[in-house]
Formats: C-alpha cells, structure tokens, sequence
C-alpha cells in the first residue's frame, strides 16, 4: 500500500513539474508495452532493463502497465486474429522462416499469435502515443494541475499519515 | 542514462549468478534421484553431481541404481560419468544430451545401505502390463513343474485325504453357473411374460374388430377407416422388429450361456490338474519332461530378459505423453514455419559405456537414441554391449527397442558362451542330480515382441559335459536307467519356445535328451504313474458327479421353454399383420365400390 501511494504521490509530483515531459511520455509507451504483450516474454525483459537504464518515469511505467494490462486482458482475442494475419503474410513467410530457425529470434517468441500481434500493435501505438502523453503532460500542467490540487480527493490524500511519513522520508533521503 | 540503473542491473546479475552456482546442484540432484527412484522402483543415488552452466557439462562421481527385487544390491552402478547437453533445446524445456560416457560399470554389486524406495500412491502404475502378464505365466508355469517327481512314484495314493486337501473347484463354479444361468432364465420368462407386445396386440385387435366394413356407407369415412389401419399396419410392422430384436437378444443370451458351459470341461481339467500336482504324479512325455528337467532355470533368465522390456516400456509410457499440445484460450497460437524446434522432453543422443559383469567379463559398448518420443527423433533405441575375459568366456547383447509404428516392437538377442560347467549340476530336478565333471556352457535368446504378440526363443547348450555319478550311484531302477542314457551323452541342446502366436501363451521346453528319459521312464514307473491318475480321475468325477450333464439338461430343458414362449408371441404378431392387411384389402374394395356408386349416381343424375 505505502509503494503504490509514494509511486502515486512521485507520479502526482513528476506530472506537477519535477519531470520532463519526455521522461513521463517515455515511461508511458514502456509501460505500455510491457502491460499489452505477455508479460513472460524475452522482449519485456529488454523493456525492463530500459526502464532501468533509460532516465524515464518508474511511477508512470507503473500506471501505464497497470492500464494497458487490463486493457491487453480484453484485447487478446484482437491480438490474436491480428498476429494471425501478420504471420501469414505471405511476402513475410521467407523473414518469419528464417527468423525461426535462429534461436536468438526463437526465444523472443515471435511465433506465437498474441505476442507478435500484441508487439506489434504496442509498438504502432507508441508512435501516437509518445507525442500525445506529452501534449497531454503539457495541458496537465497548465489547465488541469492546479484545479486537481484543490479536489477533496487530493486534500484527503495529502491529509493522511501515510503521505506525510511518505514527506518525511522523502525529505531526509532528499 | 541512469548509473545507478546500470550498476543496480549488474549487480543483480552477478547475485543471480552466484545464487544459482551455489544451490542449483543439490536441487537438481535430489530431483533427477525421486524422478529415478520412481522410475526405477529402488532407490537410484547420484554422488558429487557438479552441472557446469557455461561448459553445458554435467559430471557425476557415482551413480547406484538398486535392484527393485533385491534392494540390498544394485542392478548396476557407474564411476565417473560426464554429459554434454545443448543449450538452446533448455529454452524449450527440452533436454538433449549428444554424449554420455559411463566407466566402471558394473552389474549386480552389492550395497551398503538398503535401497528400499516406497513409490508414492499416485506415482504407481496401476494396470499390470502386457509383458508383466507375460512374466507371471511363465513364472506360475515354472512352478507347475517344479513339484514333479518322476523317480519316487507313490502308488498308495490316500484319495481321500488328498481329495481333502484339493478343495475342487469345479462343483462350486458349475453350481454358480446353474445359479447364473437360472436367474437369467427368469429373466427371459418374465420379459415374455410381461411384454408390452402382448397389451399392443390387444390394442390392435380391438380397433380392427370396431371398424365394421359392412356399415361404412360414405367414401369419406371409408378413406378415414383405412388412414387409421395403415397405423395400424405401421404399429405391427414396429411390434414385429421389437420382437425380431427381443428373439436376438435372448439368442446373444444363450450363445454367451453356451461358452460359459463350454468351460466346464476346463474346469474339471483344471481341478484333476491340480489333484496331479498334489500326488506330485507327472505326465511322462518329451515336453513335461524338458521342461521339469531345464525349465525352471531356462524360464527364469526368459522372465529375466522379459523384465528389461518391461522396464524399457514403462520408461518409454512414463517419458512419453507430455509433449501433448496445450491449446488454451488467448494463449495464442504458435506458428512452427519449421520442424528445428520439435525436439522430445527427454533426448540422450549417445552413451559410450565401459565396465566389467560380476563374474569380470571386460564389457564395453553403445546405447543410443534413448528418448521420451521416438517419433521425434526418427530413431528407435538400439543397444550393443559385448565383451570377453582372458578364459574366453564371451557376452553379448544386441537389441532394438522400436516405438517409431503404431505397434511397440521390442527385440533382444543375447549371448553368453564359454563359461565352465565343472561342479555345477544342470538341471535342479531329481531326475539329473548329477554335478558335471567338465564342460563348457552356451546361453542364447532371442526375444521378438510386437505389441502383444511376442515369439522368443532360448537356448541352451552344455557341450563337451561328463557327469560325475559318484562313487556309490543310487539303485534306484529309474536312476541307473538315466545313468546309462546320459553317460554316452556329451552334450545337451535345451530349447524353450514362448509365443502367442495363434492364441493364448505357449511355453514349450525341449532337449535332446527328452526321449532318453521318456523312453527310460516309461519302462519303470509309467504302469504306476497310469494306476494313480487313473484313482484320481475316478475320484474327481465321482465328487462333480452328474453336475454337468444336470446342468446341460436343465439349460436346454429351459431354453426350449423360452424358445417355445417366444414362439407363440411371434405368431400371435404374425396373425396380427394378416389381419390388419385383410381388414385393409376389405375397406379398399368397399372404397372403390362405394366411389363407384357414386360415379353411377352422378352420372343418371346428369342424363348421360
């Protein structure tokens, strides 16, 4: 509970002002990918060390995963027929053959229906998305941020305990 | 970029590293010798297991595998081995091993602690197998024989007190059968009687007698009569093919009664058998006796050979059936474009093996394709494991277990020549006491199973043989003679033949000295032999007395009752059909002339 609340309350901070909208837009697409492919797959763990290595919002990876995972439970089916389609392609047979015959390509599992549709499809996504959740920072910041800070939701957040041991940590680590 | 992020990620596969250096072995260890151990039946222990990640190596220092029959010793153990496993099929959860190398293998050492591993409840296999049947007829059938006594023949049989003893089962079972057979007959009378065809018939009969052709004066009514007796032809042709199906089944019925009638001649058979084996009275002729003289031994290394097919099946069906495609909802599909990956969970390319029997015969040689799913490797399981020790004693073994068709095939042929026979006696029957004072010995088996059929044939020769009679032989008529048939003989061909080939097992024993004893036999005690299995034969069908003939009458006596029943629902159906057709022709031509009086009618009343 105290991860989840400092992760909501370091992304609430990030969103205000503290990070750059390409690092929020950046842990947005990773999460997403990460929430919309099978989880157990070779390319999430490039993902991850990504995430890892790359200066992008941890707080935002989280909710984008935690959004794009349900979504992902829903649209497996869509996945499916979609990867069906790519697999077949016929101009596609002599890549996906050779690909399959080197055990490097193999592991990532690109053979299966979902994770190469769902792949796929995050990764298509990523080119709107990227730009839009930084426009979308941007309008935050200007219209929405101020306006939210005086919700009754964002009051009670910042009245409870955990929140100010959460300030009091924060401050002595700095 | 994040440093912290990078040194966080290298420090982690460092941790991950060493974790897995440190504690991999002992748990692989201890998992490879419960799956063993199951596998096996006895307790199967790996020593010093060291599994290199990064040379894909896997080295042992010891490995014992217990004899599931005698856990205090071991089927076989190995010194050193060492293993090298590809890497890619690991990511597949496949385990392929190019190369096994076994020294110092050694068969049936002894152990210093016991081997005993209790098989859990749900790992235990709970139809026996076809081979385990195999195995136990040839064992009951060794213990037949094994209580035959050929020289000591007592002609003072007390019936009585054997027939205490033997406990017939023939009375019992022709009783229970009588019980059977009556309550089925039952049966039968009671659906015959009880028949809804008999109510069905009533109901027929009743409508055709309401329509009275006579007083049908309208066409239109006429046309109405016969719509409701085609019904009616329609609900006699159904009571016809119900009771067409009802005189099948009661013919099913007694045909089944018939075969089990069929046995009571076995069971009479079975029960004078086994009053024979009590008196320990034989049947002297060649096969009886090969088979009390070499079967016992000959049968049991048979059933020895048997027990490897056995093991290789069960490993085969315990590897197998987990290669099954698993096809669950938004799983997805995989697309195999080719076959590189369609490797079996279990693949042991090679093993070189080199080591040395209990009675130091120097072996070496090679198994190969051992896997969970032969039809993925393309290859069956072949063996060949020979060698020989400085007194030219040889062994060999060859074989190929073939699960490639639809039907396992399993073949096993194995030599083991030269070894000395001085001091040993041949046979452990009481008609060849005699210890050897030379000779050399020869076993060869050849064993050829094809699912359930299986043809096998063992060898056995003593060549080059002298008997040692002692210094004081026995008098013993039936000896002396045996003395003098086998004395000239200086070598013996022991032949055992187990097949199924045109039916139920056969196990046959021959030598070429069976006649020598028949021949000896039948001279001596064979007038004995005849006299008390004549009393026995007399008391055993004076005790099932006219069982079976009672029982045949009785049948047959009920069955023509039954049949006889059947007969008189069949023509009451019959008449039935006769009447509703007659009724039907009846309203037809009262039909036509009706209409044709109406033709008439109309026609004078427009004037032509």
């Amino acid at each position: 509970m105290f991860l989840i609340l400092k992760y909501i309350a370091k992304l609430l901070k990030a969103l205000s002002s503290e990070a750059s909208p390409n690092q929020l837009a950046g842990g947005f697409v990773l999460g997403m990918i990460i929430g919309l492919t099978p989880v157990a797959s070779m390319h999430n763990l490039l993902i991850l060390i990504l995430v890892i290595i790359l200066k992008v919002n941890f707080g935002m990876v989280i909710l984008s995963f935690l959004i794009f995972s349900g979504v992902a439970y829903l649209a497996d089916p869509l996945f499916h027929n979609f990867g069906i389609w790519i697999l077949e392609l016929e101009s596609m047979q002599a890549t996906w053959t050779s690909m399959y015959d080197n055990e490097l390509w193999a592991i990532t599992k690109f053979y299966n229906t979902v994770v190469i549709g769902s792949f796929v499809s995050a990764v298509l996504l990523c080119i709107p998305m990227f730009p839009l959740t930084k426009i979308s920072v941007v309008q935050y910041r200007k219209h929405i941020h101020e306006k939210l800070m005086k919700t009754k939701f964002a009051k009670a957040l910042k009245g409870t305990k955990l929140y100010s041991i959460y300030q009091t940590v924060a401050r002595v680590r700095g | 970029m994040r440093i912290k992020g990078i040194i966080f990620l290298v420090a982690l596969t460092l941790l991950g590293f060493l974790i897995s250096w440190i504690s991999i072995d002992p748990i692989i260890e201890s998992e490879i010798e419960y799956q063993a151990s199951v596998a096996n039946g006895a307790l199967v222990e790996i020593e010093g297991l060291d599994i290199d990640l990064i040379d894909l190596k896997i080295r042992w220092d010891k490995l014992q595998v217990a004899n599931p029959e005698n856990t205090m010793t071991n089927t076989f153990e190995t010194g050193e081995m060492e293993l090298d496993f590809l890497f890619w099929p690991t990511w597949w959860e496949r385990v392929i091993i190019e190369d096994i190398i076994f020294k110092d293998f050694k068969m049936d050492t002894e152990r210093e602690t016991d081997g005993y591993f209790e098989i859990p409840q749900d790992e235990k296999n709970a139809e026996p197998s076809f081979v385990a049947q195999v195995i136990s007829d040839v064992t009951s059938e060794v213990s037949r024989n094994a209580s035959m006594e050929f020289t000591n023949i007592k002609t003072n049989i007390n019936v009585d007190s054997l027939m205490a003893k033997l406990d017939l089962q023939a009375p019992n079972k022709i009783d229970s059968l009588r019980k059977g057979l009556n309550q089925n007959y039952q049966k039968w009378d009671s659906t015959l009687a009880n028949t809804d065809i008999n109510k069905e018939i009533d109901s027929v009969e009743k409508t055709i007698n309401s329509i009275d052709v006579k007083n049908i004066k309208d066409p239109k009514k006429a046309i109405a009569a016969i719509k409701n007796i085609q019904k009616l032809v329609k609900q006699v042709d159904s009571l016809k093919t119900r009771a067409g199906n009802l005189k099948k089944d009661f013919q099913d019925d007694f045909e089944n009664s018939k075969f089990s009638v069929g046995r009571i001649d076995n069971w009479i058979q079975g029960d004078f058998q086994r009053a024979m084996n009590l008196a320990k009275l034989p049947t002297i002729d060649a096969g009886n006796i090969a088979q009390s003289l070499f079967g016992k031994n000959i049968l049991a290394d048979y059933s020895g050979y048997l027990e490897y097919i056995a093991i290789a099946r069960k490993y085969g069906s315990r590897l197998a059936g987990d290669d099954k495609e698993k096809i669950e909802r938004y799983e997805g599909k995989d697309y195999n474009f080719t076959d590189k990956y369609d490797w079996p969970k279990l693949w042991i390319q090679n093993i070189d093996l080199s080591g040395e029997t209990k009675t130091a015969i120097q072996l070496a040689g090679q198994i190969t394709n051992i896997s969970s799913s032969q039809k993925k490797t393309k290859e069956p399981i072949k063996f060949n494991i020979g060698g020989k020790d400085d007194s030219n004693r040889k062994m060999n073994l060859t074989g190929e277990f073939n699960y490639l068709g639809e039907e396992p095939r399993e073949t096993i042929n194995f030599i083991y020549d030269g070894f000395g026979l001085k001091g040993s006696k041949i046979s452990p029957s009481e008609l060849l006491p005699y210890p050897l004072k030379t000779g050399t010995g020869e076993v060869s088996a050849s064993v050829n199973i094809i699912d359930k059929r299986i043809d096998s044939e063992i060898g056995y020769k003593a060549k080059g043989i002298a008997f040692d009679f002692g210094e004081k032989p026995s008098k013993n008529r039936v000896q002396q003679l045996i003395r003098d048939a086998v004395s000239s003989t200086d070598q013996i061909n022991v032949t055992a033949l187990v097949d199924n080939l045109d039916g139920p097992l056969k196990i046959k024993v021959r030598s070429n000295i069976d006649e020598l004893f028949v021949n000896a036999l039948k001279s001596t005690v064979s007038r004995e032999v005849y006299a008390a299995r004549k009393k026995i034969e007399t008391r055993v069908n004076q005790e099932i007395g006219d069982r079976k003939e009672q029982l045949l009458a009785f049948k047959n006596e009920k069955e023509a009752e039954i049949r006889k029943e059947y007969e008189k629902l069949e023509n009451r159906v019959n008449e039935e059909i006769e009447k509703v057709e007659e009724k039907k022709k009846e309203l037809e031509k009262k039909k036509k002339e009706l209409e044709d009086s109406l033709k008439d009618k109309l026609r004078d009343k427009i004037g032509f």
